[in-house]
């Protein structure tokens, strides 16, 4: 089963001219154990640091926002009334990964924290790993180069020289292409046999 | 000129968790008969009663005609978490309260809504820092396929991780079934130190008289060595059950009708006179007459049933009760409760084996999580 995020202590802006829909915002956000500030000004992540935003999507600009057109750093949560395309356009560019429905039901406001928080932390995990893939990826040529090399080197087939390189890896607990990489720099001797 | 207060009584009286509705029911018309022999006053009540017989149909339909043909702005009732979150979008829209009296588990603080029954950090957690280092940290979580069944064994799970418990079965029935034998067969091999009894209604009190066989067939079930603990199971029930079958398992509530105070010493004297004297008495009863009382003193303060003003006169006021003065978190809604263990006797009252004074209610749990470890201190 999903694991269900702490949320107890997280400092969360509210972008939101302060009326009913932020009282009410505020007073669950505290008792979920959650520290809210409301401001209906440019967000400056250094001057209120942020662990959750939550901003409103009928209103909103861009520039409101400070990472406008790059990944939102934090959880974003779109607070809306409108149905015009237009506004939850605004907020899926912005990055929102929940809606809270306006008039804010205090019901709501929950579950729209964990699924944003959720949906972050795995957007930020895949963001990585793929960032790592295409990493590997651009080495790959690399990797060919070292296995003929090897191939060479200690006179052996494909297939044994890529267990040499392999073994190499293994050795230092380092990826494949950095060994590939090092052993074509000559930090690394091709004749290593792991 | 008397003005007249209707307030709706909302419990199921009939089907699956009758037991427990009859005794809310009669909690509040007792309380309702005590204002009524006070005579004097500005303001009458009058309560308007229904059964939804456990339809959350019904339960939709008769608040409606409650709020909208009866003129009650006030509603005392639902049970189960399934019908109280049917009744709240509409006391929402026609901005009344509802009075939820029974525990349950929690993650809820509607406007709304007074809760006067437990939640999780007044009855499942207090229990564990009771029980676990006493009986055993290897537990069998039975749950009923429904979200109080759901939660509580979700927070029962993260309970036992952090103090480093350990789960050793997890089963769920429907409400209304009874066949326990699987059930009970898993406990038999898997031999935990306690059962953790989420179940509710019908199939709890099968599992109850089934778990009795086993502990007559083999010693080492019998409720001192691996006993059955309820957050949800009182004084309405365990004549369900069968009186004795239940003997020596363990419950937790605010009240029981055991309590020995002089505010339940007097509360017992009024219920045996309404009653007859072999009625046991439940925090069911005690919920609903409690919440009856508050209500008409909040309105008679406020001067109007109109609920910004109850609710601000509830806020403000220590209400006596026969489990001791309460007291209404403005932040939460919710009642500060006390917690106490009782061991079911053969006559089907409790002993009290141990007890807590009034716990703050935090239904979000922030204060646990937040200490993490910590939350899951010995109290002895």
């Amino acid at each position: 089963m999903t694991a269900i995020p702490d949320l107890v202590g997280r400092r969360t802006v509210i972008l939101h001219r302060p009326d009913e829909n932020t009282q009410r915002l505020v007073r669950q956000l505290g008792l979920l154990g959650l520290d809210a500030h409301v401001q209906w000004a440019p967000l400056d992540l250094e001057a209120t640091p942020a662990d959750i935003v939550l901003v409103d999507a009928d209103q909103g600009w861009s520039g409101l926002l400070p990472w406008s057109g790059e990944p939102a750093p934090v959880p974003l949560v779109a607070l809306l009334q409108s149905e015009a395309p237009g506004r939850v356009a605004w907020a899926i560019s912005e990055g929102a990964l929940a809606i809270l429905p306006k008039p804010v039901v205090p019901a709501a406001v929950y579950p729209a924290l964990v699924l944003a928080v959720t949906a972050h932390t795995r957007a930020t995990e895949v963001a990585v790993r793929m960032e790592r893939l295409e990493e590997r990826l651009r080495m790959r040529p690399l990797v060919h180069a070292a296995v003929r090399a090897i191939e060479m080197a200690v006179r052996c087939d494909e297939e044994a020289a890529y267990a040499v390189l392999r073994r190499a890896a293994m050795k230092r607990r380092i990826t494949i292409e950095q060994t590939a990489a090092e052993m074509l720099a000559g930090v690394i001797p091709l004749s290593e046999a792991g | 000129m008397v003005d007249t207060v209707k307030v709706g009584i909302l419990f199921s009286c009939t089907g699956p968790y009758a037991a427990i509705g009859r005794d809310c029911r009669d909690g509040a018309a007792l309380a309702f008969d005590e204002a009524a022999q006070k005579s004097g006053g500005a303001i009458s009540f009058e309560p308007v009663y229904t059964d939804p017989e456990g339809e959350p149909r019904a339960y939709l339909e008769q608040a409606r005609a409650m709020l909208r043909d009866a003129g009650c702005r006030h509603i005392i009732g639902t049970i189960t978490s399934l019908a109280r979150k049917e009744v709240i979008p509409l006391i929402e829209k026609h901005d009344g309260l509802l009075w939820y009296i029974c525990p349950y588990e929690g993650f809820e603080a509607n406007e709304n809504v007074i809760y006067t029954g437990t939640c999780p950090n007044q009855h499942l957690m207090p229990l564990f820092e009771h029980l676990l280092p006493r009986q055993g940290r290897r537990v069998f979580l039975l749950g009923a396929n429904y979200v109080w069944g759901w939660e509580m064994n979700r927070i029962a799970r993260d309970l036992l991780r952090d103090a480093g418990g350990e789960v050793v079965g997890e089963r769920y029935l429907p409400i209304e079934e009874t066949d326990v034998e699987r059930l009970i067969a898993d406990i038999q091999s898997r031999r935990p130190d306690f059962i953790l009894n989420n179940l509710i209604g019908p199939s709890s009190h099968a599992f109850l008289r089934a778990y009795k066989a086993l502990g007559d067939a083999d010693p080492a079930f019998r409720p001192e060595v691996r006993p059955v603990v309820s957050c949800d199971l009182t004084e309405a029930e365990i004549g369900e059950i069968g009186l004795g079958l239940s003997t020596g398992h363990l419950s937790v509530a605010s009240y029981f009708g055991t309590l020995a105070t002089p505010e339940n010493e007097r509360f017992r004297a009024r219920a045996a006179a309404a009653f007859g004297p072999g009625r046991r008495l439940s925090s069911f009863v005690e919920g609903a007459y409690v919440a009856v009382h508050m209500l008409m003193d909040a309105v008679r303060s406020a001067g109007s049933d109109e609920p910004a003003a109850v609710r601000s006169a509830i806020h403000a006021s220590l209400f006596e009760t026969p489990h001791g003065p309460m007291r209404i978190d403005p932040r939460t809604n919710h009642a500060a409760l006390p917690f106490h263990l009782g061991r079911i006797r053969d006559d089907g009252d409790f002993d009290i084996i141990a007890s807590r004074p009034a716990i703050a209610a935090d239904p979000y749990m922030t204060a646990s999580r937040d200490g993490g470890r910590s939350s899951l201190r010995v109290v002895s």
